[in-house]
């Protein structure tokens, strides 16, 4: 998707003048065609200043956004490939290094694991076989389990090779969308008012918005699946929106804070442009 | 440690020998973990009674994070049913199989959560709904340049 990854010539109020439908319809098409498969599944850290050259010429609204953002600390980004799955790809590289980062790895990966572990018994009460998921549960399940073995440190390098590998990487990135698929399936009276055809704008059924919008590979996320998979984690996600149209030149974050206990500890940092979400390091680090 | 891919196809060839597959599907050949045949018939009434139509499966080492080519095998014999969305050379307009294309019947694309077999029934069901035995209306002009792969085919949107 280098296209909605790169800025535009145009002015961002362009954007503004579609509708959510048509802006959707835009990145799938985008998507669908130009999937940049020459970005590495997930980068290395760079600058926030590499992100606002790109922008310089032609977004003054993006620019200040990433001035914006930069002022509050938020000084570099982890980007990953525009293929529809740097949703999950993201939120899942954080969870990981997140862990890794703890003042103590083995605990932060023994909460984490007992999150997982009841995981797989979820998939199947909503109807997944063990056979599609348990391939792709061991990946994540051993990554995780490798941030607290004693003796060894799962490093920031050996995670980004582990995410870097189409294998491992895609593996963990299915089972995050079984994950969010399983936590709207578990509670549909919940999630129900709230599932729209991302283009048509129609209401649809539990089973048919998560066969298309989250089961269904290089599919984007918004934000029923963002709600959904913060809360089968239990993890805080905070996504600023780059989107060129903040007041005053500011970034606005939604908060995804899915119980009082995930709410104490720091979030998971997102970058979000139109179509596209990368890793955003924040102040925290 | 084996592939995904092929772990994920020794365990659901071992679900098909212990429970067998639906009725009206049957597993021709399934000698290795790149290349499986099946026959398919459309119980009940429909407008392919008495018909049995072979159906090949190919997998690539990203199954089944990526969907396998799927297409009619129409060799020694064979023939691929007349559907709307059955080219004459056995390849399929069918979004489940080509990622992101969206099939008006099918209503669905692929998944990792899906299996063969039920890629199978789809298509057993796909023929089952059939009004009209016809061909796609694009079908000359598609056998005459498609690709080997029907993966590598691209549809137009509103195929």
């Amino acid at each position: 998707m280098s296209e909605s990854n790169e800025p535009s010539s145009q002015s961002p109020s362009h954007i503004s003048t579609l509708s959510a439908a048509q802006v959707y319809e835009l990145n799938q098409n985008l998507l669908d065609l130009t999937a940049d498969v020459h970005r590495p599944l997930i980068a290395n850290t760079a600058p926030i200043a590499e992100l606002r050259a790109e922008y310089e010429r032609g977004s003054p609204s993006f620019v200040q956004q990433i001035d914006y953002l930069e002022s509050q600390g938020y000084s570099s980004l982890r980007r990953t490939r525009g293929d529809g799955d740097c949703f999950y790809r993201s939120v899942a590289f954080a969870y990981i290094e997140k862990i890794t980062q703890a003042s103590d790895p083995a605990i932060a990966a023994a909460g984490a694991l007992s999150t997982l572990d009841a995981t797989p018994q979820m998939l199947e009460s909503v109807g997944f076989e063990k056979m599609v998921f348990e391939d792709f549960y061991e990946v994540l399940e051993e990554l995780v389990k490798s941030a607290a073995k004693p003796g060894f440190s799962l490093n920031e390098e050996m995670l980004l090779q582990a995410f870097q590998n189409p294998e491992t990487s895609n593996s963990i990135v299915v089972y995050m969308r079984m994950l969010t698929s399983a936590q709207i399936r578990l509670d549909p009276d919940n999630y129900a008012p709230f599932l729209f055809h991302p283009e048509l704008g129609e209401q649809m059924e539990v089973r048919e918005f998560c066969e298309h919008f989250v089961d269904a590979t290089g599919r984007e996320a918004d934000h029923v699946q963002m709600t959904a998979l913060s809360r089968m984690l239990r993890i805080n996600i905070d996504v600023a929106y780059l989107d060129g149209r903040g007041s005053n030149g500011q970034v606005e974050f939604v908060k995804f804070q899915p119980d009082e206990a995930a709410k104490l500890s720091s979030p998971i940092c997102l970058l979000y442009r139109p179509g596209h979400y990368d890793i955003l390091v924040g102040p925290n680090r | 440690m084996a592939s995904i891919s092929s772990r994920r196809l020794a365990k659901e060839l071992m679900e098909i020998k212990n429970d067998g597959c639906p009725v009206g599907i049957d597993l021709v050949k399934a000698d290795d973990f790149s290349t499986w045949w099946f026959t398919i018939e459309v119980m009940g009434e429909s407008l392919y009674p008495n018909e049995k139509f072979t159906l090949q499966f190919r997998f690539d080492q990203q199954y089944p994070i990526s969907s396998p080519a799927v297409q009619f095998v129409v060799t020694d014999g064979r023939e691929a049913p007349v559907h709307p969305h059955v080219y004459s050379n056995g390849h399929l307009i069918a979004l489940i199989l080509s990622c992101r294309y969206v099939h008006p019947f099918l209503g669905n694309e692929w998944s990792p959560v899906l299996s063969v077999v039920a890629v199978c029934v789809t298509l057993q069901s796909m023929l089952a709904s059939c009004k009209e035995k016809q061909r796609p209306v694009d079908n000359d002009r598609y056998i005459k340049h498609a690709p080997e792969n029907p993966k590598k085919a691209s549809f137009p949107l509103n195929a």
